[in-house]
């Protein structure tokens, strides 16, 4: 084949990826609109192992491969997950966008990874010497900069299956469909016994990558509901003074009005 | 150097060229399926729209690698079905097709919601069209006309 | 409902949804050479000179030096270059065209050209440009008086934006050199006769050295009125070089960020009030026309004449000025000038009306235009304006003055509402007397011995139906069954000029000329025989003489009238606007075909819709268009206004066919006035000056009044 590699599994996958300086290409939907010319693609698309949904104890496993439109389909994706990815784009683009394609792509905007972030997810990612798990925020280096060798592929997405049942999810797009992310807001929240136990807020679309900030979070963490209304305010005010955006097809200052109002909401939400 | 094996409205065929050319352009250069419309290259308008095994996807984000193997169904082969001809008179009766430029790609949209359901509400059928631009319309007609194939074109789906 | 106005299956259906019709990108591209803009990257500069690489044989740079006859486009001045002379005034100015059989390599070879550029400053800003392209004043009565006099006086100042027509086919032209020397051209265009001046003059040659086809449009709104003019020069000029067809089709951002959009608006108005009532307007409208002039004289005529609303103010100044920037030029856009004005009279009445401390609703009533009154150019409303029967009708269909008393009440909470409603007229036809003057129309009617009938005209159908109710108007009358009568796509070498496809004015106009040709093909009749009737132009004789000098007589014949509606739903944490409903009654006279008709009603008014809330697009510092794709311009998709609801009110037009008028262009007008009120409502009663009104604008507004 000229200028492509198909792989029809993982092994066969991995062995183009060492040896040849290939882009890996699952949907194609990133990729084909920034139309790189003189590069060679990987498909991915008939690799068995990438496109499975599986479950275990801890975690649900979505292939790399997978697309939204059957995750969507699938019982054992979160219903946040579920949630954020049913607003994507439009039924072509969900039918043909994939989760690691989301991943790969590196924008912060890429919808299902503001969940992976929020619900600390990991990424197993596999090349012919082996594998390896790493955190999702860890994987995002920057801009466009993810921590993938060239010779590695994203296989899988490992989305905790416990702790995501109470959420709040908005995308704020330019309209009601086709509409990228002009900022998105995932928070998940747990208590037991009267205390806090998660209170994760994530940011997407408002930086070079999604924003999270885990020590913010933790003071929250071990108090009460009455506990964590009295410092609402000052918890909101550490956002407020952490949260630098940039601008893009909005203002910086519309995405920093939006994300301050959506994170009190969620803070609400839960009876904070 | 190996060719790409797909099917076509049906037809088996084999292109030669790049795996990175865009299907959208292979579509309608290669095989002359000029229905395949051309409104932006990025998946923003779905005036592109084919069915991938059955699946709608925009042919303009499509690399011709992926559809090794694959059936593709355009605007050419889809209209010698029954199921086209509820369509057509749905979308003629209520007068849908105004400039017609993303009418086939809208066509094939709502085939691909149809042979998912049915028996759509109006919201699912909003949704299953969303990413199909009309700038003409203000999508209403072409909407009840989706619904009116929908109830008249009973069993077809 | 009447006999012509029940709906039929549309000729160009068949073809259309069967993916069967052919655009101009979809004729074979065996022999044909693919042509490319190399366009200006800076937005006022002088060009010293380009870097051509070295072309591969069969490949060919074309520019202005190879424009056989004048570089001058016609439109209404002569300002538009085929291609740039010794400067660029606008990013994006077609310097030279690429031509060559592989598209890949002819981009590669316009890419690799060098421009070199002296650099001058551009001017950018409408507030701060003031050369003028045109400048108008126009008035009535004694307005110093009328202010001198005023209780109070208003001053306010509004804005709107760009507009992007966003047919779904880009711009595309294609030009054949034919044997004998003729030059055809043809591709997506509305005005075969436009092209066919302009390309005329760029080769030098005579009317029978060229004729144009008019293929299967992709839209046009506007969009295709004048730039096809310009496009058809460069690829006519391209294929007399290359002695080969070329085809230039723009692709999306091209299409985009280069060519023609609404004007964007600047309109001051100071209005008088006294016991109540507006006893003078004195108004500035400034319309941003972009490096050239092309269509900003005619698109600023009618948008001044609107600009008083349709309310009666006796005392009336206004200035308008068309200025240049170094920006795209922007053209015709569906409304052609009114939509700017009549967002900003509407809501200047509005924000009176709040100030005195009565409802809209009821002031703009107390104001309202009838029968017999005088018109902003002293010409007369000659027929009845149905304005209070369709506010009942709209009031009817959504509840709109409950509603809007209950979303006036201090409202809490994360989601607020609003309701606001515009009223607003269309000219019917060319402003003036450009019918009878400029554009003299001819249709014919050819019978054939077969006993089928030809409508020969050149209205081209852009999706607005005219292959479908040309033929019912002929059928009707010469009561044949609808498939013995057809209308083809025109081409100028066999139909004559019955103008162009602009103004609303094809079915009211041309349509009128085909039932009478039809009507005296009738009479004459004779079964077997091949005849030919014909059909000119006449001005109704009930007119007022207009003098476009003085802006003084009747504009248009007769107006279509419009009421629309819009309720929606503020998000405060988002500023999001959900539309929850658009409701409006048209009257466009007698639906010549009840689905085509309200076809162009919802799809004009979703447009309008788009206008006034997620159509945004703007230049950056150095000039360029930053909106230049469907991701960074939005357009309404299938669920942004899923409840929609058009009526029909019919006030019928004794000199239209059956009673039609214009139709197309109204629905768009009024949505930014009744969607921006709406927000204002919703946001507890804020004054608002602009459109569009993004959620962006909305959130501003919450958080600088602390909503």
């Amino acid at each position: 084949m000229v200028n492509g590699y198909i792989a029809t599994s993982l092994q066969e996958a991995l062995e183009i990826r060492a040896s040849h300086d290939v882009v890996p290409y699952a949907g194609g939907t990133d990729l084909m609109v920034e139309n790189r010319q003189g590069v060679e693609y990987l498909f991915l698309n008939k690799v068995s192992e990438l496109k499975k949904i599986t479950a275990d104890d801890e975690y649900v496993r979505i292939g790399a491969a997978v697309t939204f439109t059957e995750a969507l389909a699938n019982a054992n994706v979160p219903q946040l997950m579920k949630e954020a990815v049913s607003r994507i784009a439009a039924p072509a683009i969900r039918n043909a966008g994939t989760f690691g394609g989301n991943l790969g792509n590196g924008s912060a905007k890429a919808d299902s990874v503001l969940i992976e972030f929020v619900s600390d997810a990991k990424l197993r990612l596999v090349s012919k010497k082996g594998e390896r798990m790493v955190d999702v925020d860890k994987f995002y280096l920057g801009r466009k900069k993810l921590d993938l060798g060239s010779d590695e592929l994203i296989a899988e997405v490992l989305l905790p299956k416990k702790g995501l049942e109470q959420y709040s999810y908005e995308k704020v797009g330019g309209r009601n469909a086709l509409a990228i992310s002009r900022v998105s807001f995932a928070g998940v929240f747990a208590a037991e016994n009267g205390r806090i136990t998660n209170a994760a807020a994530a940011f997407g679309a408002v930086a070079d990558t999604v924003l999270r900030y885990k020590d913010i979070e933790t003071t929250l963490i071990g108090k009460t509901i009455d506990e964590a209304k009295a410092m609402k305010e000052d918890y909101l005010k550490a956002y407020a003074e952490r949260m630098v955006l940039t601008r893009g097809r909005v203002s910086a200052e519309y995405r920093k009005n939006v994300c301050m109002n959506l994170l009190r909401d969620f803070l609400t939400k839960f009876g904070i | 150097m190996n060719e790409i094996r797909f099917t076509l409205n049906g037809k088996e065929v084999a292109y030669a060229g790049s795996a990175t050319d865009r299907l959208l352009d292979v579509l309608r250069n290669e095989y002359r399926c000029t229905s395949v419309k051309c409104g932006c290259k990025e998946g923003e308008c779905g005036a592109c729209s084919v069915l991938i095994d059955g699946t709608l996807l925009n042919s303009c984000c499509v690399a011709m690698g992926a559809v090794e193997g694959a059936s593709v169904v355009t605007m050419e082969g889809f209209r010698e079905t029954k199921r086209f001809a509820a369509l057509d008179k749905a979308f003629g009766e209520l007068s849908a097709v105004q400039c017609g430029f993303c009418i086939p790609g809208m066509v094939l949209a709502a085939e691909a919601l149809l042979s998912r359901n049915p028996h759509p509400s109006e919201d699912e059928i909003r949704e299953g069209l969303s990413g199909n631009l009309c700038r003409c319309t203000g999508y209403n007609a072409i909407v009840n006309a989706v619904n009116n194939a929908a109830k008249e074109g009973n069993g077809l789906w | 409902m009447e006999k012509i106005s029940q709906s039929v299956v549309k000729k160009d259906h068949a073809p259309k949804v069967s993916g069967r019709s052919v655009y101009v990108a979809d004729y074979p591209s065996d022999g044909v050479l693919c042509g490319k803009i190399l366009h200006a990257k800076v937005a006022r500069a002088k060009v010293l000179g380009v870097e051509v690489p070295e072309l591969p044989e069969g490949y060919f740079y074309v520019d202005a030096k190879d424009v056989p006859g004048d570089n001058n486009v016609n439109i209404v001045l002569d300002d538009t270059p085929v291609y740039c002379r010794e400067t660029v005034e606008y990013i994006g100015e077609p310097i030279a065209m690429l031509c060559g059989p592989d598209p890949k390599v002819v981009e590669q070879l316009r890419d690799a050209c060098k421009v070199n550029y002296e650099e001058l400053e551009p001017v950018l800003d409408l507030r701060t440009a003031t050369e003028k392209f045109f400048d108008y004043n126009f008035g009535h009565g004694d307005v110093d008086k009328a202010f001198a006099e005023a209780d109070k006086v208003y001053d306010e100042e509004f804005e709107t934006g760009y507009q992007e027509q966003a047919y779904l086919e880009t711009q595309g032209m294609m030009a054949e050199p034919e044997e004998g020397g003729r030059m055809f051209v043809h591709g997506s265009a509305q005005c075969a006769y436009y092209i066919h001046g302009a390309v005329m003059r760029a080769l030098g040659c005579g009317p029978t050295g060229v004729h144009i086809l008019q293929d299967v449009t992709g839209g046009g709104f506007g969009g295709k009125e004048a730039f096809p003019s310009i496009l058809g020069c460069q690829v006519a000029v391209a294929a007399h070089k290359c002695k080969k067809p070329v085809r230039c089709v723009f692709d999306r951002r091209e299409d985009m960020e280069y060519t023609s959009k609404r004007h964007p608006s600047l309109c001051h108005y100071k209005v008088a009030v006294k016991d109540g009532k507006v006893t003078a307007m004195d108004i500035d409208v400034k319309f941003n026309a972009g490096a050239y002039s092309t269509l900003s004289a005619v698109v600023l005529q009618r948008g001044i004449i609107a600009c008083p609303g349709i309310y009666n103010v006796p005392n009336v100044r206004v200035h308008g000025w068309a200025v240049k920037t170094n920006t795209s030029p922007c053209g015709a856009y569906r409304g052609f000038g009114a939509p700017q004005t009549f967002f900003a009279v509407e809501m200047m009445m509005d924000h009176i009306a709040r100030d005195l401390g009565v409802d809209s609703l009821a002031f703009k009533e107390a104001h309202l235009v009838k029968q017999g009154d005088s018109t902003s150019t002293c010409g007369k409303y000659h027929f009845p304006v149905p304005i209070p029967a369709m506010i009942e009708e709209v009031d009817k269909a959504c509840d709109y003055r409950k509603k809007r008393a209950e979303y006036a009440k201090p409202q809490t909470g994360r989601y607020r509402r609003g309701i606001g409603m515009s009223m607003y007229f269309h000219g019917a036809g060319f402003t003036g007397s450009g019918e009878r003057d400029l554009i003299k129309a001819v249709a014919k009617l050819r019978k054939y011995k077969d006993g089928t009938v030809e409508v020969l005209a050149s209205n081209g159908e852009i999706g607005q139906g005219v292959r479908t109710t040309f033929p019912k108007i002929v059928a009707h009358e010469l009561n044949l069954p609808l498939d013995k009568v057809y209308y083809n796509h025109p081409d100028t070498a066999r139909v004559p000029d019955s103008g162009p496809t602009v103004a609303s004015r094809s079915l009211m106009v041309v349509g009128e000329l085909l039932r009478r040709a039809a009507i005296k093909l009738r009479e004459q009749w004779v079964d077997g025989e091949e005849q030919e009737v014909e059909e000119h132009f006449k001005e109704p004789d009930f007119l007022i003489p207009f003098y476009i000098d003085k802006f003084e007589g009747d504009a248009y014949p007769t107006y279509a009238w419009s009421v629309n509606a819009i309720e929606l739903e503020i998000d405060t944490y988002t500023g999001i606007a959900k539309v929850l409903g658009a409701y409006g009654s048209f009257d466009v006279g007698t639906p010549i075909d009840y689905n085509v008709v309200m076809g162009q009603m919802e799809g004009g008014f979703l447009q309008g819709i788009g206008y006034a809330s997620i159509e945004k697009m703007d230049y950056d510092a150095k000039g360029r268009i930053r909106n230049n794709s469907f991701s960074d311009y939005l357009i309404p998709t299938t669920k942004d206004v899923p409840n929609l609801k058009c009526m029909l009110h019919v006030e019928k037009y004794p000199d239209g066919p059956y009673g039609a008028k214009g139709a197309g262009e109204l629905p768009l007008v009024g949505a930014p006035g009744a969607y921006v009120e709406a927000v204002e409502q919703a946001l507890g009663g804020v004054t608002l000056n602009h459109a569009p009104f993004t959620a962006e604008d909305t959130l501003a507004v919450i958080t600088k009044e602390a909503i």
